[in-house]
């Protein structure tokens, strides 16, 4: 009784709880949540009158159908999130059959109890438990279940005790019942299930990766080097590249602009232009704007990344087609690997790729690499590389800063604020100390002019240069700042 | 484009780390051992070599050779040793010069593979940046730009490409990957207090000068302080050399044993405290770029470094020709050997031979000459070794540090791996993609006879499952990964360097030529197993047989 009525709430919970991990929201989503389920109890009650013979045979039938509906609602819904369009659909109906079924067991299990004691005591009993049950689940839920077992485990857990339930029923009760045998079969088949699903939890976990995501995914692909990711709301598109968010399209503009004007409009007419990353085509984008431009390669490892923003018309709306321009040679290719065997001069080179948050991508921000760059450049060239947030982490953009100048560039950091990001950073650098900040920005941007790049090129005090190591391939110093600083601000 | 973690993906990671959370371990690891169906692969070295194939041949080397060929210099084996000794013939303008090697390819215990994946080593697989006094191989790793300048201290720098890229080193102890392979997760306070003292002592050893002003332990070798305090710690075997130090902390020699094993295939109770200090106290390389116990590794490992020798003297090279007699006559020495390609025998008549082989090759080549008898032979013991390349379908799971260049467990009978792919420029995810590891492991717990007999005896299926055993102890899924295993076994890998070995009279006169004729060049003559000796007795050796043609 008292495990029945506990299980019963906990599926409540945790239904409650993963739509507000896996859509936001989370008052609302509680809310709907609890009032569903509630209704379809009434549901399940009405529904009860019509059980008529053979009810504990049917009481069983129900537990083992709530274990294996509510002990597998959790993976369902982790695993079917990014495949179903309406998710919500499939949340709701799994609520309401639980719900349902949750409903129909109190009224039966009353009825089967009926003979055996006086209905004030009957009643009496039953609610007690119910109540009991209830403050247990809501206590043990959040303090013991979430932490300790996580939300799929926790199912699992308590689909099993629903369908223990039902097999001691059936083995206490076998002479009342019909098919018998059937139900225990079918029990210990569920039970098998069931355990099976709490041994492997942690790779169902592993699957869905969906509550990183708060808006809907309309784009999901995973190629050969990363997760690709795209979400939408009323307001604006987002990437994630495995899980981390790339851009969102309201904002992206003073990213991109920061990134490039800087260093295209300290160039005199620059001709021919490297972009490594940046498959999404948005420093493309500002680069032709300059029409002196006669060249661009873009060197970007993945090729479902640029495919995807040569092809998808939302983002070519985002990117103006930028990467469908005739100037633009799309390679897809590894960054070190293709500057280490180029041997062509560019005058303006923006480096985006990721952050250094492994040790994989942070050989991209190694001193053996800034010399390729060195090597590439054109002498009046300038390059430009995104290096973290000054902000959040200092010794990193600093580190980037050091590791330049450590090969014989000159450097002029400046960063600014994106709000997706928060107050971002980068290293201009060129091979003679000779940057004046341009007195005039191209008209059409809708961020930068010069007054506002003067006031980027400040550091006020909690960014202020730090001494730091250079990054090496071996000592990949950066890797570990990053962790670090980031780290401790997530905490 | 950017990735700050967002707050999401940081909260993804929480979450699927509590999912993961409960009763650590129980679920996981009581997986049934692992039980491999069939695992594609060969056993190559061993019994399968060509020089144990070869064995029976006694008939066709007692017949006269079929063909007799005139060379200056002859040099037996194309390892590390051989190559040197090649390299500096050549550098001395020596056209006259044959480099016999009995396998397909030089290289010997140097030697690498590749398969579709990445380029493998099967043996030897980096080197310590070499101190400054090591002027021959600073120079050779100069014209192999290796070296690329120097500072104005005169610090060496070194290329970039060829330091072993962080993370180095990861140790798994306690059911995870910790870094650095120096015991510190999870082990007791007073444990650690041991580790450092003796790091501490070893780390006076490094400094410390014989009053004859030579260090106490360098390389090569010979080139170490005679002084008798030094010597005497070649009587005492290293463990009993802790005991003394009244250090008997479990990890301590653990670790201590583990680089024993590393250097020279044996265990601690059978290695001598002066070979045993000689790892930790040998090692001064310095480099204007580079912390000093940083080493220089390659996809193939020291193939690379062999490759590069390769180059030099490539004309020279003959390869598939097993060297049976070796014996003087009048002026000349004659060497006789087995081209395995046509099966013939064939007959050098030169005016110097150049013996870069192993002394037990050479005991059966060479007439009883003085000095190399039985006795001396039989000081010569080695280790044998098994080299296992695993290349898996995709990266194996592990708690804690990620995938580094070298990875060892903790109590486990071999050496663990190294990630082949470690020092590939290509900077996105090892993640996602095929592995290569190569696997390490000395047979140092039996008597090495009976190691090496039991070793040829075991099939692939038998090596395979040992190796899964215990791989998987660090990865539990390792077995579902694993696509092909082959295995090289080196039935004499490491000269072994027992208490009494390195310093007994006998091994001192080891390399002294026979009747200006015959010189000898292999690592073993130094007792220790490492490149830099290979490379410091071949050019010695080449020197001599220079010297005395001259005279
Ligand atoms: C598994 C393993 C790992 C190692 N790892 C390292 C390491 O990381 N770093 C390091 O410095 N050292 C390492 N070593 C030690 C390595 O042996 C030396 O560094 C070095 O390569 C030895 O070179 P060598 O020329 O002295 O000897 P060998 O490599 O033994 O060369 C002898 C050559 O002679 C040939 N030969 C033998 N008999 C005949 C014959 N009858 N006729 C013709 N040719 C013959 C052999 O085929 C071989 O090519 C390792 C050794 C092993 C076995």
């Amino acid at each position: 009784m008292f495990v029945v009525a506990t299980c019963g709430l906990i599926y409540e919970l945790v239904a409650g709880t993963l739509a507000s991990y896996l859509l936001g929201d989370s008052v609302t989503q509680f809310s709907t949540i609890i009032g569903v389920y509630l209704f379809s109890m009434g549901i399940g009650s009405y529904l009860s009158k019509f059980f008529n013979r053979n009810l504990i045979g049917w009481f069983i039938q129900i537990e083992i159908l709530v274990g294996l509906i509510g002990g597998t609602s959790s993976s369902l819904l982790f695993l079917l999130f990014e495949q179903v369009e309406s998710f919500r659909i499939l949340l709701y109906l799994l609520v309401s059959l639980t719900g349902t079924l949750v409903g129909l067991e109190i009224p039966l299990l009353m009825r089967i109890l009926q003979g055996r004691f006086e209905f004030k005591d009957l009643v009496s009993q039953v609610f007690t438990f119910d109540y009991i049950g209830a403050l247990l689940a809501s206590i043990i839920f959040p303090l013991l279940l979430v932490p300790n077992l996580g939300l799929i485990k926790t199912s699992f857990f308590f689909g099993i005790l629903n369908v223990l339930v039902a097999l001691i029923v059936a083995v206490k009760f076998e002479k009342e019942t019909s098919w018998a045998k059937f139900l225990k079969i079918s029990s210990l088949a569920t039970l098998a299930l069931l355990l099976t699903g709490f041994v492997f939890s942690e790779r169902i976990m592993s699957f869905s990766e969906s509550l990183a995501y708060r808006d809907t995914i309309i784009y999901a692909k995973s190629s050969p080097y990363q997760r690709i990711i795209l979400t939408k709301n009323d307001r604006e598109l987002r990437l994630f590249l495995n899980g981390n968010l790339q851009f969102s399209s309201a904002d992206e503009y003073r990213y991109h602009e920061a990134l490039v004007h800087p260093a295209m409009q300290g160039i005199k007419s620059p001709r021919k232009v490297l972009v490594l990353g940046g498959g999404d085509g948005l420093a493309v984008r500002e680069i032709l704007k300059y029409h002196s431009v006669v060249s661009i390669t873009l060197v970007d490892l993945d090729e479902a990344m640029t495919k995807l923003f040569s092809t998808n018309s939302l983002l070519l709306d985002i990117n103006k087609q930028s990467l469908l321009s005739p100037k633009v040679k799309v390679i897809n290719a590894d960054a070190f690997q293709w500057l280490k065997e180029q041997k062509e001069l560019f005058d303006y080179i923006a480096v985006d790729f990721p952050d250094p948050s492994n040790y994989s991508v942070g050989k991209l921000y190694t001193n053996s690499l800034y010399k390729l760059l060195y090597r590439s450049l054109a002498p009046k060239g300038i390059i430009v590389v995104q290096a973290t947030s000054p902000y959040v982490a200092p010794k990193s953009f600093w580190c980037v800063n050091t590791t330049m100048q450590s090969v014989g560039f000159f450097t002029v950091p400046y960063h600014t604020f994106v709000p997706s990001f928060g107050d971002w950073g980068y290293i201009m650098a060129l091979k003679e100390n000779s940057y004046q900040i341009p007195s005039a920005f191209l008209p059409n941007l809708r961020f930068i002019n010069s007054e506002t790049f003067r006031q980027m090129t400040i550091f006020p005090k909690d960014m202020m240069a730090l001494e730091a190591e250079v990054n090496k391939l071996n000592n990949q110093v950066l890797v570990h700042y990053f962790e670090k600083e980031w780290a401790s601000y997530l905490q | 484009m950017i990735g700050p973690f967002s707050r999401r993906s940081f909260f993804r990671k929480s979450a699927a780390a509590l999912a993961g959370l409960t009763l650590p371990g129980m679920l996981t690891e009581c997986a049934p051992a692992t039980k491999l169906t069939k695992v594609a692969g060969e056993i190559k070295g061993g019994a399968a070599s060509l020089g144990h194939k070869l064995r029976g041949e006694h008939a066709l080397f007692k017949q006269a050779p079929s063909q007799i060929l005139n060379y200056e210099y002859v040099i037996v084996g194309g390892g590390v040793a051989g190559l040197s000794a090649a390299r500096w013939l050549q550098k001395n303008n020596i056209d006259s010069c044959c480099l016999l090697e009995l396998e397909s390819h030089v290289g010997g215990n140097a030697a690498s593979g590749k398969n579709e994946v990445s380029s493998y080593p099967w043996g030897a697989h980096y080197l310590p940046l070499p101190n400054l006094d090591q002027e021959e191989l600073l120079k050779f790793l100069q014209e192999t730009e290796v070296i690329t300048g120097f500072n104005e201290q005169g610090l060496p720098f070194y290329n970039e490409y060829h330091l072993c890229f962080d993370p180095k080193e990861r140790l798994y102890i306690n059911g995870y990957w910790q870094d650095s392979l120096i015991p510190h997760f999870g082990v007791p306070e007073e444990d650690q207090q041991q580790i450092a003292t003796f790091l501490k002592l070893m780390d006076t050893y490094r400094k410390l000068q014989g009053s004859d002003g030579k260090y106490a332990f360098t390389l090569p070798v010979e080139n170490s302080s005679q002084d008798k305090e030094f010597l005497e710690l070649d009587q005492v075997t290293m463990l009993d050399y802790l005991l003394s130090q009244q250090l008997d902390s479990p990890y301590l020699h653990w670790y201590v044993e583990y680089c024993c094993r590393d250097d020279y295939g044996t265990a601690l109770k059978d290695t001598s405290a002066w070979a045993g200090i000689h790892y930790f106290a040998a090692r001064r390389g310095v480099a204007a770029n580079a912390e000093t116990n940083t080493v220089l590794t390659w996809p193939e490992g020291n193939g690379w470094l062999v490759k590069q020798l390769h180059k030099l003297i490539q004309s020279k090279v003959c390869t598939g020709a097993l060297v049976y007699t070796i014996a003087t006559e009048g002026e000349a020495v004659h060497i006789d050997f087995l081209d395995v390609k046509s099966h013939t025998t064939k007959r050098i008549q030169a005016k110097k031979c150049i013996m870069a082989s192993p002394q037990f090759v050479n005991q059966r080549l060479l007439p009883e000459i003085p000095l190399r008898d039985q006795n001396f032979y039989s000081m010569y013991s080695y280790s044998p070794w098994v080299v296992a390349n695993l290349t898996l379908s995709k990266p194996m799971e592990r708690k804690g540090s990620p995938l580094s260049w070298d990875n060892v467990i903790y109590q486990s009978p071999a050496l663990g791996y190294v990630h082949a792919r470690h020092q590939q420029l290509n900077s996105h995810a090892a993640q996602q993609e095929k592995l290569v590891l190569t696997y390490y492991w000395p047979l140092a717990d039996k008597d090495p006879k009976i190691a090496r007999r039991e070793a040829l005896q075991k099939g692939h299926d038998e090596w395979i499952q040992l190796i899964m055993d215990d791989l998987t102890k660090a990865h539990k899924n390792i077995a579902q990964v694993v696509e092909k295993v082959d295995i090289w076994l080196w039935g004499h890998g490491m000269v072994r360097p027992t208490p009494g070995f390195i310093w007994s009279e006998t091994r001192k006169k080891a390399s002294m030529p026979f009747d200006n004729k015959i010189y000898f060049a292999h690592s073993d003559l130094g007792g220790v197993s490492l490149f830099e000796e290979a490379f410091y007795q071949g050019i010695r050796a080449a020197k001599e047989a220079l010297g005395s043609i001259a005279s």
